[in-house]
């Protein structure tokens, strides 16, 4: 059926222009690319309407709209602790208001669940803690023996922190700084996801002479002990973004050092994007 | 109810692609003061919802609540912009969506022509595109996003995004070669 094997084509083509095709499919596509001559005509006329799309001149933003914004979400605020201390402003209804009213049965559904969460999350935090930390430390280690099992230990590959930061910030609530420390022996070998305690966290890897270490960020506040498990030493320090857990196979005197030279280019406060 | 935390998430998680959130509201609505009616509202439910943001992507998560918006705000007010394919009838939805793209014809790589980029006539195609179509090109080539985050936003299978990218572009293409 040629027709359908054209439609097929149509798709891998746009896949293919937008960087959507896996290596493997890219570089199949690229050898018929390279053999069909209309192909390739298609391929070229689509990149330059891409690129056409992508000149056109872009408006900005009024420079006080975000301001009335803040100004509007201060009212919303400020209606609402209003009506908590009971006083009502008579004459002063705006849709502000109207609107807030429609919403109520829905925030009295919000504050039950946030009651019944306050409840059970304080019990299932005592249960938890026990067996907390050496599961994040597991998990974190297990992330990194993943890596090295894969064919890269990272998903993207970039030794330019530059690129790195972006990628995570583009996937990620929380993304760390990621300083390069070419010069203080740990290479930046790029960045992967990992799922630790069912949150994805940002993970940077970093070479330093044979060996690969993995610096997984978690939230603030955890403590995870010094120890080795199942041969990987794991070190653990914390600052006000994050507290980070750094695995290797390397002594952990050289952990050690590590976890200085990353403290020192990385300072805690200018972690935010 | 909204409390101090609640605003500093939201001046965390939403505030960062307020520009972003412009300028695709922008495109959706085809002018400015529409647009930032947009931006407000789309803010204003952000910050009601902000308890109901997933950790995930901040950015897919604010543009998608933009998205809706807009779709919802010029649905109401400006209903003769919004043109949906499910508009048509399957067999034609079908058609649109998945059918040989070049029908009949049949080219040759010399009838193949390139763009001489005009920004107003490409303003111009792009406006006339059908909604589903105009949007996911927008998100694609201004936002940046990939066929994930725009699965996402739009709440459609990246199969789909991907044959409306397809569709989409090839319209803009004949568009724009009516016009020579």
């Amino acid at each position: 059926m040629a027709v359908s094997l054209r439609d097929n084509d149509e798709l891998l083509l746009t896949a293919y222009c937008d960087g959507e095709l896996d290596a493997a499919a890219a570089g199949e596509f690229e050898r018929r690319l390279a053999a069909d001559a209309l192909l390739k005509a298609r391929y070229t006329r689509l990149m330059s309407l891409r690129q056409a799309v992508r000149a056109l001149p872009q408006v900005d933003m009024p420079s006080d709209l975000q301001a009335r914004i803040q100004a509007r979400l201060n009212a919303e605020q400020t209606n609402v602790e209003t009506e908590r201390s009971n006083v009502e402003r008579p004459g002063k209804v705006s849709n502000v208001t109207v609107l807030r009213r429609r919403s109520w049965s829905f925030q009295a559904l919000a504050a039950s669940a946030v009651f019944g969460a306050v409840i059970s999350g304080s019990v299932l935090k005592t249960i938890d803690r026990f067996g907390q930390e050496d599961t994040v430390a597991s998990e974190v280690v297990a992330g990194h023996i993943r890596g090295l099992l894969a064919p890269q230990p990272f998903d993207i590959a970039s030794s330019d922190r530059h690129t790195v930061k972006p990628w995570f910030t583009s996937r990620l609530p929380e993304s760390p700084q990621v300083p390069d420390l070419a010069a203080q022996g740990f290479t930046l070998l790029g960045g992967r996801v990992d799922v630790i305690n069912n949150r994805p966290v940002a993970t940077i890897v970093y070479k330093h002479a044979a060996h690969t270490v993995s610096l997984t960020t978690l939230r603030p506040g955890q403590t995870v002990p010094e120890q080795t498990i199942a041969g990987y030493n794991v070190r653990s320090w914390s600052d006000g973004n994050f507290t980070y857990v750094a695995v290797g196979d390397l002594p952990s005197a050289d952990l050690a050092v590590f976890e200085r030279e990353f403290t020192a280019a990385a300072p805690a406060g200018e972690i935010k994007q | 109810m909204q409390n101090k935390d609640d605003r500093n998430d939201f001046d965390e998680i939403f505030l960062p692609y307020m520009s972003e959130a412009y300028r695709l509201a922008h495109w959706l609505s085809g002018n400015a003061s529409d647009a930032e009616d947009i931006v407000q509202e789309a803010a204003i439910r952000a910050f009601r919802g902000i308890k109901g943001f997933g950790a995930v992507n901040a950015r897919a998560w604010s543009l998608t609540i933009v998205r809706n918006t807009a779709l919802s705000w010029l649905t109401k007010n400006r209903p003769r912009k919004v043109s949906y394919i499910n508009d048509l009838n399957p067999a034609e939805q079908q058609e649109i969506e998945y059918e040989g793209l070049h029908g009949a014809k049949v080219e040759t790589p010399e009838d193949v022509v390139l763009f001489k980029a005009d920004a107003t006539a490409i303003q111009k195609a792009l406006e006339q595109l059908p909604t589903q179509f105009r949007e996911v090109i927008v998100l694609r080539e201004i936002n940046q996003m990939n066929y994930r985050d725009i699965a996402e936003i739009t709440n459609v299978p990246i199969g789909t995004v991907m044959s409306r990218l397809s569709r989409g572009r090839q319209l803009l293409i004949e568009l724009l070669g009516d016009r020579k």
